[in-house]
């Protein structure tokens, strides 16, 4: 069903993780009559299992609803949801692209976080209405007008007269969608100029083949259409488009101002990019949309199949990743140790763990990654400057004459009572602090932090020291010379590629014997010694021994009960699956990880 | 033809040891022998449908404590077997004994009965570590009931003894296994105390020796029992020449046998070449009622009989050669050729042989994970 331009509203709802924006997207499905009540399992925005599990929203979706207003108009709401962590902003601001407006949904007892803050400067920077909601009013330790106040401060934004609801117990729904209503302003477009429609997101679909989901910003699609993906020229015929309700609801035509999705039977899944713009082919002159900045990946690490026959199948599930995920970057790497592999780029650590996984359960791989790095810049003897992704890269000592590490800034937001704790956080991972302001009940921080020491387990700590109560956005800012060397690791006196780091050399003597006792925990007992060794150059700083198991046999077996035994040995060798066989030693997946655990 | 033992499970003990896993129940006042004795002959005859071979090869008494059993029992117990198929000439027939007092006065019914091979559970001569294993005998008890069962005259005997006990130091152990040597047993069953699932000691376990103490007993233990003329023919079994236990030999070259009693396994070739393996009602009572006391037959597929047979098979210290793993299997050797050669270089296998190399012998676990 296809509405007015002026009764059509396309929204996101910028709110931090666990502040209800699931669940209230999940009120809007059912006051609209989206899906039937047997229909709505819990949260049924976060379509991927692994969503669902970590209740985190990673892919943007969207849904469609009709909604009755009290004003007796029937409106068009098109939903188009964000994801809500730090890894994931890049994919915020492409969901806003679509928009006219959003709900701020600000957790009424927990008040502004970081990340809202951010994604909130970006709608507005994109020109969108931002309409700020109090959720969890049926909280009893909420406090409405103390966070309405932290919304003015620190947003900036009028919440003097924000809805308060709750999301769980239902209490004014019915008013946070007229509040919608009434002040996102409708799209703007013409169903009868030459089409242009936005690609906001593609996925592969192994029946459908590509479906993208798009904004159509002039003009009319309709099924049957021939249209060109205008960064790559080529044709394809409309085969099925419409709307999510959040079920795909087969149309047959999209106008300007709405969001839907098409399939044009496209096989090759970089045939529709993330996005590019949609036109008919016979209007192959209209303007390409803006479309999106492509977001630099900030943690690289290399991933290896356990079995070098995976290869293929692991290139295959990368690239099918890589439709969806414009973040995902991959090369082919080779490794010593581990063989032929990819080095890919993410977003962050979770990021990262979530592709890992992916890849294991919709793929059946089974994987080693090795330890995350940022890249760094260097600068060579002979002038040149390269970027270095991966410590193995880095180029001998001699050649170098500066190392430049890349520099964040974070912003952080805390309760006073534990801005102490987040300070000497910051202090420990060589951050610089740059401002601070007391905002309501809360502090504004802002530090200069190395990248290197912020991607990998700090928002984790930050969340821990502050009881779960600081919030993080952080971005790229500089590259900056600083004192880095790589730390080697050697396994019987070979060096393993795949285990070397590059780290600040203040540290490396403390994280260098550090790393060679976790080593030594990681990795089990072998038939032979096992020498770990800690290097930075040809000098040893640390040295470790897993001694060798003198004997692995079962005492006693007369006949009777096989399925036992076999049982014990099963146990034993799955145990062992994830290991890498490096010379005459195994090395399990967690030993390349090892120093993710050093302290 | 496929040579068949029959084992026989009696479930009782006098009360169940810390470290024991095996299906034993305490014992009732009385042994309810006539009932156990009937139930074991009827669920021989179900099995016999089952039996291809025309005669049996050898005969093991194991539990719990079959030496609770009387003379009589037993004496009445391996009639009716022998009655339904018949011996072959010079079978081994062993029983298992615990070396008490009271066990040791039945010694000579045994020996009337057609037992010619006992098995003493003696597991340590040191009366402290004999309480913390639980058991009931002492070291004198077992002195006493080694030269009774001579006396009664039983020529093969074996002693089961255990190494690696908690606060066990090396000297101990060496002393332990001497004193097993000096009675001149034709057998020695020497192994390692390990601590399995569903037992008190899994529960609260002792604390063992260190690795290298263990090492240290394992090789100056072996020595010791090579200087003495004992052979090791496997992982924990020792023999003077000519004295394996033909019995435990059976399972271990994948041969077939019948298994009786509660919670016994039985594995059975059958025409045409399949594999069955059968498994009866666990529970003594549950046992002795039952009718049909078969609770399981379950063919094993063929990916399963590599590893059974490896698992077997190479735990003997020379191993077998290709044809019995080819009679015993119904497969052929070349099935398995490209893994064994993967086996081979790592130097854990022999090539020409079904066999493991001294250090493949050392890490059996990890050679026989390879045909899972």
């Amino acid at each position: 069903m296809s509405s007015k331009l002026s009764h059509i509203r396309n929204f996101s709802i910028i709110a931090h993780i666990d502040h209800g924006k699931s669940t209230l997207a999940d009120r809007f499905i059912q006051v609209c009559g989206g899906l039937a009540d047997r229909e709505m399992a819990a949260q049924v925005l976060d379509s991927m299992d692994i969503e669902r599990e970590r209740g985190i929203t990673i892919k943007a979706q969207s849904v469609t609803l009709n909604y009755l207003s009290l004003d007796g108009n029937t409106y068009q709401l098109n939903f188009i949801d964000t994801p809500g962590h730090v890894d994931f902003t890049y994919e915020v601001s492409r969901s806003l692209a679509a928009c006219e407006g959003a709900l701020l949904v600000v957790d009424a007892a927990q008040g502004v976080e970081a990340q809202s803050v951010a994604n909130c400067y970006t709608a507005i920077e994109q020109g969108l209405e931002v309409v700020p909601v109090l959720n969890k009013m049926d909280l009893p330790q909420a406090e409405p007008e103390r966070v309405a106040n932290e919304i003015e401060e620190i947003i900036g934004i009028d919440a003097t007269d924000a809805v308060q609801c709750s999301a769980k117990s239902g209490l004014n729904i019915i008013e946070v969608l007229e509040e919608l209503v009434r002040r996102v302003p409708p799209p703007v477009g013409d169903p009868d100029n030459h089409l242009q429609c936005l690609i906001i997101d593609s996925w592969f679909d192994n029946y459908l083949g590509v479906v993208s989901l798009v904004r159509v910003k002039e003009g009319t699609i309709k099924k049957g259409d021939k249209i060109i993906i205008k960064s790559t020229g080529r044709a394809h015929v409309v085969d099925s488009l419409g709307t999510f309700t959040p079920k795909r609801n087969v149309t047959g035509i999209l106008k300007a101002g709405e969001v839907g999705f098409i399939c044009a039977s496209i096989k090759d899944i970089h045939g529709a990019p993330v996005g590019d713009t949609i036109t008919h082919q016979k209007t192959p002159e209209v303007a390409q949309l803006a479309g999106f900045q492509k977001i630099k990946p900030q943690v690289y690490a290399g991933l290896f199949p356990t079995s070098s026959d995976e290869y293929e199948d692991f290139r295959d599930a990368l690239s099918k990743l890589s439709l969806n995920d414009a973040s995902l970057f991959f090369e082919p790497e080779s490794s010593d140790a581990l063989g032929f592999g990819f080095r890919c780029g993410f977003l962050g650590m979770l990021h990262m763990e979530i592709i890992q996984e992916r890849l294991e359960r919709e793929y059946n791989l089974d994987l080693i990654t090795t330890a995350p790095t940022v890249v760094y810049q260097v600068l060579r003897t002979d002038g040149k400057e390269v970027m270095v992704d991966n410590p193995s890269k880095l180029p001998p000592p001699q050649n170098i004459e500066e190392i430049r590490e890349p520099i964040v800034k974070a912003n952080i937001l805390v309760p006073q009572a534990y801005l102490g704790n987040v300070i000497t956080l910051c202090t420990e991972r060589r951050g610089i602090q740059n401002d601070m302001q007391f905002l309501g009940g809360q502090v504004a921080v802002s530090y200069d932090i190395p990248m290197a020491e912020v991607v990998m387990d700090f928002f984790d700590r930050l969340k821990s020291v502050s009881k779960g109560f600081a919030s993080l956005d952080f971005s790229f800012d500089r590259f900056e010379a600083a004192d880095m060397t790589r730390l080697d690791i050697l396994v019987n006196g070979e060096s393993v590629d795949a285990l070397a780091v590059i780290m600040h050399k203040e540290a490396i003597r403390g994280r260098g014997l550090a790393l060679c006792q976790k080593m030594k925990e990681l990795i089990p007992r072998q038939m032979y010694d096992v020498a770990i060794q800690a290097a930075v150059g040809n000098q040893v700083i640390a040295r470790t021994n897993v001694k060798a198991m003198r004997k692995d046999v079962t005492a006693k077996c007369y006949g009777g009960d096989v399925s036992r035994k076999k049982k014990l040995l099963q146990k034993q060798k799955d145990g062992k699956k994830r290991m890498k066989q490096f010379g005459r030693v195994e090395i399990p997946q967690d030993a390349f990880l090892a120093i993710l655990k050093v302290d | 033809m496929i040579p068949l033992s029959l084992y026989i499970h009696s479930p009782w003990c006098i009360r169940k040891c810390p470290y024991c896993d095996f299906n034993s129940h305490q014992a009732p006042d009385e042994l309810p022998e006539q009932a156990y004795v009937d139930a074991v002959l009827r669920d021989f005859d179900a099995d016999l449908p089952l039996v291809q071979a025309t005669s049996i090869h050898s005969v093991f008494i194991g539990g719990g404590t079959p030496s609770l059993m009387s003379g009589g029992a037993v004496q009445s117990l391996l009639d009716g077997l022998r009655a339904r198929l018949p011996w072959a000439a010079g079978a081994e027939v062993t029983l298992e004994a615990n070396p008490g007092a009271s066990e040791a006065n039945r010694f000579k019914a045994y020996a009337a009965a057609g037992i010619n091979r006992l098995s003493l559970g003696v597991q340590s001569f040191d009366d402290q570590h004999l309480q913390r294993l639980g058991r009931v005998h002492g070291r004198q008890d077992a002195l006493a009931a080694f030269a009774m069962a001579r006396e009664a005259g039983i020529q093969r005997i074996n002693i089961d003894l255990m190494h690696g006990l908690s606060e066990q130091t090396i000297k101990g152990a060496l002393a332990d296994l001497q004193q097993a040597i000096d009675l001149g047993p034709e057998h020695i069953s020497w192994y390692q105390l390990t601590i399995e699932q569903n037992t008190a000691f899994y529960s609260q376990p002792p604390v063992l020796p260190d690795e290298t103490v263990l090492w240290d007993i394992q090789q100056q233990g072996q020595a010791l029992l090579a200087a003495a003329g004992y052979q090791q023919y496997e992982v924990s079994a020792y023999a003077k020449v000519g004295e394996m236990s033909r019995h435990n030999l059976n399972y271990w070259q994948f041969g077939d046998y019948v298994g009786v009693g509660p919670g016994a396994h039985g594995k059975l070739t059958q025409p045409g070449g399949d594999i069955v393996r059968t498994r009866k009602h666990r529970m003594p009572d549950r046992y002795l009622a039952a009718i049909i006391h078969r609770v399981e037959s379950t063919p094993v597929v063929a990916s399963e009989l590599v590893f059974e047979f490896m698992l077997n098979a190479l735990r003997l210290r020379d191993g077998c050669d290709w044809t019995l793993f080819e009679v015993h299997t119904g497969m052929d050797r070349a099935s398995i050729a490209p893994l064994w050669a993967d086996l081979v270089k790592k130097e854990w296998v022999l090539p020409d042989r079904v066999a493991t190399t001294p250090v493949g012998y050392q890490y059996l676990n990890r050679v026989v994970e390879a045909f899972l």
